[in-house]
């Protein structure tokens, strides 16, 4: 399809060739290399954010007791949750009319904010949004490493002398390397798939500010029936994504082999 | 979990800083849950009344079409968990026990490593060109074909993990004694797996009941749509009802957290399988 002007007759689809045609208009369109930077941003925000706060509650739930069982049970819970009720979850939340958060603010004297209605608001709520919900992925890949390091590696480390923070940067850290590498490239996987909650909370605006790559390639084919710069556009998407992804593997590996 | 932890007194600042954390979980669950009973009156009013109300609930599948459209997403998840644990089974235990030749196994291995990759968007086009020319475009089964072509991979690997754990000794045994291929797969091997049939099972179905861009892209919306794109279609109007979409967000979410509150342990499996061998 993406070397082709497709058309939708009364027939069904028909195809006539273009060549590479369709590929440089999606690499000559603004929308394109919006939606890419938007990605990027997204994608880099996310990730951080949501391995930062993953690998914190690691720590805490391997170090709880009393909380430990409803700890484990509870924080899975956000990522079971259907990401369009994700996004409504948050939406009566944000809402300027309906929304907990201002109602929240206001009761303590402060003013309410219009939080889904500025470019840069919209893309952090989004963030925030993506990190609450897809954290207990992080944290499950990282809990799960913590606990295969063993207590010994740790109480030898203790009995030399060395510091709960000296043990937790010099051998716990070290050692879920690898974990935090395979979740940082899952989420980035997970970051390039995103679609729902853009759509549903912010439509991909203001003014296409979080329209990210998956909701130009909707928007294209179904708003602007454009079904070969969409399908080109696809294609692109996967080809940069894999590639990304190919990098990473390598970098990896070479690092690996080096250490 | 491990024996090691039980010897630890517990820290008090770890202990808060937990319940902080899971308040922050559960808060914006509970806040839906909370204005699904509520009047919207009282919902845009700018101070706290709680009257209790469930008229929400009766306005929302008033019509009818929210109660098909939770039998479609019913349909949905029946077939495409029942699709992927079929194949997904026999194909892992091929890839674990049947040493397949390498002209069958690369491709296999290379497929479900990209499928997972690919952003579903980027395959809405070409799907839909597909289930249009075999006139599945907007049917549950169309959907449930779909689900399970981008749970398959996953569900694949899986089985074929647990099914590696067992013994190879184990099926030459059966065969020795005068057991069928498939007899063995299916009266020896298939039982000592139902671990992994419970994890499959569990994550495809939430996978599949979470759906929505499919959902959305390939049906024609209303009566043929899965429950999220209903749910969807709750937000889009525009003289919204908060209260109906608090109730409609019930709906799709409560059955799924009383899946991770009884089922965690398959859901965890499902999560991090694989995972840290990376």
């Amino acid at each position: 399809m993406a070397l082709s002007t497709v058309n939708l007759g009364a027939t069904g689809f028909s195809f006539d060739w273009a060549g590479i045609g369709n590929f440089q208009a999606v690499l000559a369109s603004k929308d394109a290399w919006e939606a890419l930077g938007n990605t990027a941003v997204f994608i880099l925000a996310t990730m951080i954010g949501s391995i930062v706060a993953g690998l914190i509650l690691a720590l805490l739930v391997n170090r709880a007791v009393v909380m430990l069982p409803i700890a484990r049970n509870v924080l899975i819970w956000p990522a079971v949750v259907a990401p369009v009720v994700v996004s409504l979850i948050w939406l009566l939340i944000l809402s300027p009319t309906a929304g907990g958060l201002n109602k929240l603010l206001e009761t303590f004297g402060l003013s309410g904010q219009a939080w889904l209605d500025t470019g840069p608001g919209a893309m952090l709520s989004l963030i925030a949004v993506d990190i609450w919900h897809w954290t207990p992925v992080v944290f499950l890949f990282i809990y799960t490493a913590l606990q295969s390091i063993s207590e010994e590696l740790l109480e030898a480390a203790r009995m030399d002398g060395a510091s709960e923070r000296q043990i937790l940067q010099r051998v716990i850290l070290p050692l879920l390397a690898p974990a935090i590498g395979a979740v940082a490239l899952v989420r980035v996987v997970m970051g390039v798939k995103v679609f729902d909650e853009m759509y549903l909370l912010t439509s991909g605006g203001p003014n296409g500010a979080t329209t990210l790559v998956s909701q130009r390639i909707q928007l294209w084919f179904f708003q602007d029936l454009n079904y070969g710069e969409a399908a080109a556009f696809s294609i692109l998407v996967v080809t940069i994504t894999i590639a990304i992804l190919l990098l990473a593997l390598f970098t990896r590996s070479r690092m690996a082999g080096r250490s | 979990m491990s024996i090691k932890l039980k010897s630890r007194r517990p820290n008090i600042i770890v202990e808060i800083l937990l319940i902080a954390v899971l308040i922050a979980v559960i808060a914006p669950i509970a806040w839906v849950t909370l204005l699904a009973f509520l009047p919207n009156r009282a919902i845009v009013s700018s101070s706290w009344e709680f009257p209790f109300w469930v008229g929400n609930y009766a306005d929302i599948f008033a019509g009818g079409t929210l109660f098909l459209q939770l039998l479609n997403s019913v349909g949905i998840v029946i077939g495409t968990v029942f699709i992927c644990l079929v194949i997904g089974s026999i194909s892992g235990y091929s890839l674990a026990k049947l040493s397949p030749p390498s002209w069958v196994k690369i491709p296999a291995l290379v497929l479900a490593g990209v499928i997972p990759l690919l952003p579903p968007a980027t395959l809405v086009p070409g799907l839909y060109v597909l289930l249009d020319n075999v006139g599945l475009l907007g049917t549950v089964p169309g959907l449930i074909l779909v689900n399970s072509l981008f749970n398959l991979p996953f569900a694949v690997l899986l089985m074929s993990n647990y099914f590696s754990t067992l013994p190879n000794e184990l099926r030459e045994a059966a065969l020795v004694d005068g057991a069928h291929e498939m007899r063995t797969f299916w009266l020896i091997m298939l039982p000592l797996v139902r671990p992994g049939l419970a994890a499959t099972g569990v994550f495809v179905g939430i996978m599949a009941w979470n759906e929505f861009l499919m959902g959305l892209t390939l049906t024609s919306g209303g009566e043929t749509a899965p429950i999220t794109v209903g749910i969807a279609g709750f937000l889009q109007q525009y003289a919204v009802t908060w209260g109906q979409l608090a109730a409609a967000g019930t709906i799709a979410a409560i059955p799924m957290i009383l899946l991770a509150v009884f089922a965690n342990r398959h859901i965890v499996a499902g999560l991090t399988a694989g995972s840290v061998k990376g």
